[in-house]
């Protein structure tokens, strides 16, 4: 065997799944090398065979034919490793040193197209993205056909290799946005990307932010109306989802599905979700801040009828609520871990908790009950579930400083965290901007 | 100024720690660990302050009323003593209403006032009343009458629930006010406890600086409300031909200074509904009455608070700009006494009923 082949052997021979097969094409002496885990051999070799047939009916030469049959290396054993990494067929002519890569029939390893099932869409486009990132360009392209759509690939990956794809459209998108992110992924190509925080890695993000630099949607459809609004959308290989850059204040409380109602009811639908964030933030600490620090702003009706209901409750406002919201959270992650079978199980049993049987047994005041669900249903409004995310924790500093200020420590949260907001950017687009597209022409 | 990451770790550190030390939080305590009065009876015993509370009590879904008292030197330390007696803290926050005995008044609440005012332990909003009779049997009565209803004293001056427009509504500030100000006098509800119902209004109280000096009927006290532009609606008004209900009213002043003697130009517009006539009076009869009704009562009731040098309807506001500062001081004995006023009373009669629709 000659030194190439010894080579790649050398690297991929450990695998059970690589395989070297001597065969004849053309009436030359060929060897195939791939991994039988993602080329399905049989049929692969019939079209090898029915092609280089039709080939040579045309009178063409072998070298000729070779060329036609996919692209030629020479004595390139680096790049012949990756190939068969990521599923293409290596086809090795003895005693020429050259080899050729050949787009095999890969094995049915992809799901198929399904509609989303972590964003549901009430009227509008479902189709989702699958972990393929080829399936996932083609849906972009079918829900956006313009000329001015541009693709660009990169492999990136020292120990896994990694397909990222970076979408925009040409003439409304910034184009120093994307010289920086094309910069940051040439100059990173050596990290390995298999999760968001390895890719906010590679372009240089903090990992301390709290609020993602990432929008994702599992929408081709939503990730169209976004490129059309001068953002980039980033494509990662095996990650069902679209990263979109950079992520604006409003994506929170604006759905591009919307747009298919009226405009006064998309208009009213945005403003309930503006409410369901405030709720969300201000609710927790408002209810600790009036029952331990100023209940003087209550109404004395309501002051009354809130100390009768704390009435035997045996610790403060703060560890209540502390005690309350780290339940509910813990209701949440556990119904997102257990299998669909089970779900159902965790919510009545949450329910049980946090409806009745709490209260009853004097360890939270019911006011606190409806608080805690008004929070809840509020955070659930917010779009995309890293913005939900990061506002569900935000809540945290508003009940500590109303523990400690009252109101006034409810607003000083509030500013604060404006304040946060406000701070952030990514490649010099404020977090605050309402959109950063350009004007099209 | 770039801090190293270790800096930065540190200042956040501090921040919290001086957060928690410096917000003194361990001082809080919950809303039911907290007695709310929602009034507070004040009456002058010789040299001594009896402090009466009223705190409504939610027990098992009804609310019953708690009433508690001390003797001490002064409010606030009677307020202590009850405190210190109850097993939960007394706050003053919630107080909405504040009863004064009317000997009490008599003598002069001066002191009581600014007290409240000087603590803030009582919102500035809080209503001052007067009662006329003992402070005690008041509470007690209070009490038994307002049995199941723990709220019904501070709903009584509540304007979205019993509230009437023939009962003043002064609020400890206007007082605070009215003892300071030259050219302002207050009148405040005169209470006492009712057969029937929890409370019964008997009138006002005129306070001069602080002083009662004068007591006026509820009817004076719609005018004294209509004038201060509070709403007068559904009040009713029986003349001789015809009931009307008052719906609104606006009052525009002019003052003026001639000869060093003031001059006070009223024009009170009225707008009413014919509810019931006898026989068959024509508009500008039914007009006419109200007209005579009002100002003839308006005047009686200038007289009256001319002879006692009470300007409670701060007319004095109207010559701030045209009386020097130092001769503002006697505007009570030297312009209000002979202030010469003369009101007109416009009439809109804005409904007559619905017997034309046919």
């Amino acid at each position: 065997m000659e030194q190439i082949v010894l080579d790649i052997k050398k690297a991929l021979g450990g695998n059970d799944d690589f395989f070297i097969k001597r065969d004849y094409l053309l009436k030359k002496e060929v060897l195939l090398l791939g991994l039988s885990t993602l080329v399905d051999m049989t049929k692969t070799k019939t079209i090898l065979q029915k092609q280089s047939e039709g080939l040579i009916s045309q009178g063409k030469t072998s070298e000729s034919i070779f060329i036609l049959m996919g692209e030629l290396f020479e004595d390139d054993t680096k790049k012949a490793i990756t190939s068969v990494l990521e599923g293409k067929l290596i086809i090795y002519i003895e005693h020429t040193k050259k080899f050729i890569i050949y787009e095999p029939v890969p094995k049915g390893l992809n799901r198929s197209i399904e509609v989303p099932s972590n964003e549901s869409v009430i009227q509008g486009p479902s189709n989702s993205f699958t972990e393929d990132i080829d399936t996932n360009i083609g849906l972009l392209r079918k829900q956006l056909t313009s000329n001015k759509l541009l693709v660009h690939s990169f492999t990136t990956g020292k120990n896994q290799k990694t397909k990222i794809s970076l979408l925009f459209i040409n003439g409304l998108v910034d184009k120093e946005l994307v010289e920086n992110i094309n910069s940051l992924i040439e100059k990173n190509k050596s990290m390995d990307i298999s999760n968001l925080q390895s890719m906010s890695k590679m372009l240089g993000f903090s990992s301390w932010d709290t609020v993602s630099k990432f929008n994702t949607t599992e929408l081709p459809f939503h990730a169209s109306q976004f490129l059309k609004k001068g953002r980039v959308v980033i494509l990662v290989d095996q990650l069902p989802f679209a990263l979109i850059l950079p992520n604006l204040l409003w994506d929170m409380f604006i759905v591009e599905s919307d747009r298919n109602f009226p405009f006064p009811i998309m208009i009213t639908i945005s403003c309930l979700r503006v409410i369901g964030a405030l709720i969300a933030l201000i609710s927790p600490g408002m209810y600790v801040a009036l029952v331990a620090v100023n209940p003087e702003a209550l109404q004395i009706e309501l002051a009354l009828s809130v100390a009768q209901s704390r009435e035997g409750v045996p610790y403060p406002a703060l560890v209540e609520v502390i005690i309350m919201l780290v339940v509910l959270e813990l209701i949440l992650e556990a119904s997102i871990r257990l299998p669909k079978s089970v779900g159902p199980t965790i919510t009545m049993v949450g329910g049980i908790i946090l409806g009745q049987a709490v209260v009853e047994a004097k360890l939270v005041s019911n006011l606190l009950i409806i608080i805690l669900a008004a929070t809840t249903i509020a955070n659930s409004t917010l779009v995309g579930a890293q913005s939900s995310l990061s506002i569900r924790s935000f809540k945290y500093i508003n009940v500590i400083l109303s523990s400690l200020f009252g109101v006034l420590g409810l607003v000083v949260g509030l500013v604060f965290i404006s304040s946060y907001l406000a701070s952030l950017t990514t490649f010099g687009k404020s977090y605050l901007y309402l959109n950063i597209g350009r004007k099209e022409q | 100024m770039k801090l190293s990451n270790k800096k930065v770790i540190y200042l956040i550190c501090s921040l919290l720690t001086m957060v928690l030390i410096l917000s003194g939080c361990w001082d809080i305590k919950d809303i039911n660990h907290r007695l709310l009065p929602v009034s507070i009876g004040v009456k002058k015993v010789d040299d001594q302050y009896l402090v009466i509370l009223n705190i409504p009590e939610p027990i098992d879904g009804s609310m019953e009323t708690k009433i508690v008292s001390a003797k001490a030197e002064t409010v606030s330390k009677a307020v202590d003593t009850i405190s210190r007696n109850m097993e939960s803290d007394v706050y003053l926050l919630h107080v909405k209403l504040i009863f004064i005995e009317k000997e009490t008044a008599e003598d002069g609440i001066n002191d009581i006032i600014a007290g409240f005012m000087r603590s803030r332990d009582v919102s500035p909003k809080a209503l001052v009343a007067i009662c006329d009779e003992d402070l005690q049997e008041f509470f007690n009565n209070i009490k038994i009458n307002a049995e199941k209803k723990g709220l019904s004293t501070y709903n009584y001056f509540e304007k979205n629930a019993g509230w009437n427009p023939d009962i003043a509504l002064t609020r400890v500030w206007e007082v605070f006010r009215g003892i300071h100000s030259y050219t302002h006098d207050v009148a405040i509800p005169l209470i006492r406890s009712g057969k029937d119902t929890t409370m019964d209004q008997i009138g006002s109280a005129i306070l001069k600086r602080g002083k009662m000096v004068e007591q006026i009927s509820s009817n004076e006290t719609l005018l004294y409300n209509v004038f201060k532009g509070e709403s007068g609606n559904g009040k009713m008004e029986v003349m001789e031909h015809a009931t009307v209900m008052l719906l609104g009213s606006k009052t525009d002043n002019i003052g003026r200074l001639v000869n060093n003697d003031a001059h006070m130009e009223s024009l009170i517009k009225v707008r009413v509904v014919i509810l019931e006539t006898k026989g068959e009076p024509s508009l500008n009869l039914i007009k006419e009455e109200i007209n005579t009704l009002i100002s003839e009562r308006y005047n009686k009731l200038f007289t009256k608070l001319q002879e006692n040098e009470a300007d409670v309807f701060g007319m004095g506001q109207f010559f701030r700009n045209q009386i020097p500062r130092d001769e503002l001081k006697n505007w009570r004995s030297d312009y209000f006494k002979n202030m010469k006023i003369n009101i007109n009373v416009k009439i809109d009669i804005q409904n007559e009923g619905y017997l034309k629709t046919t």
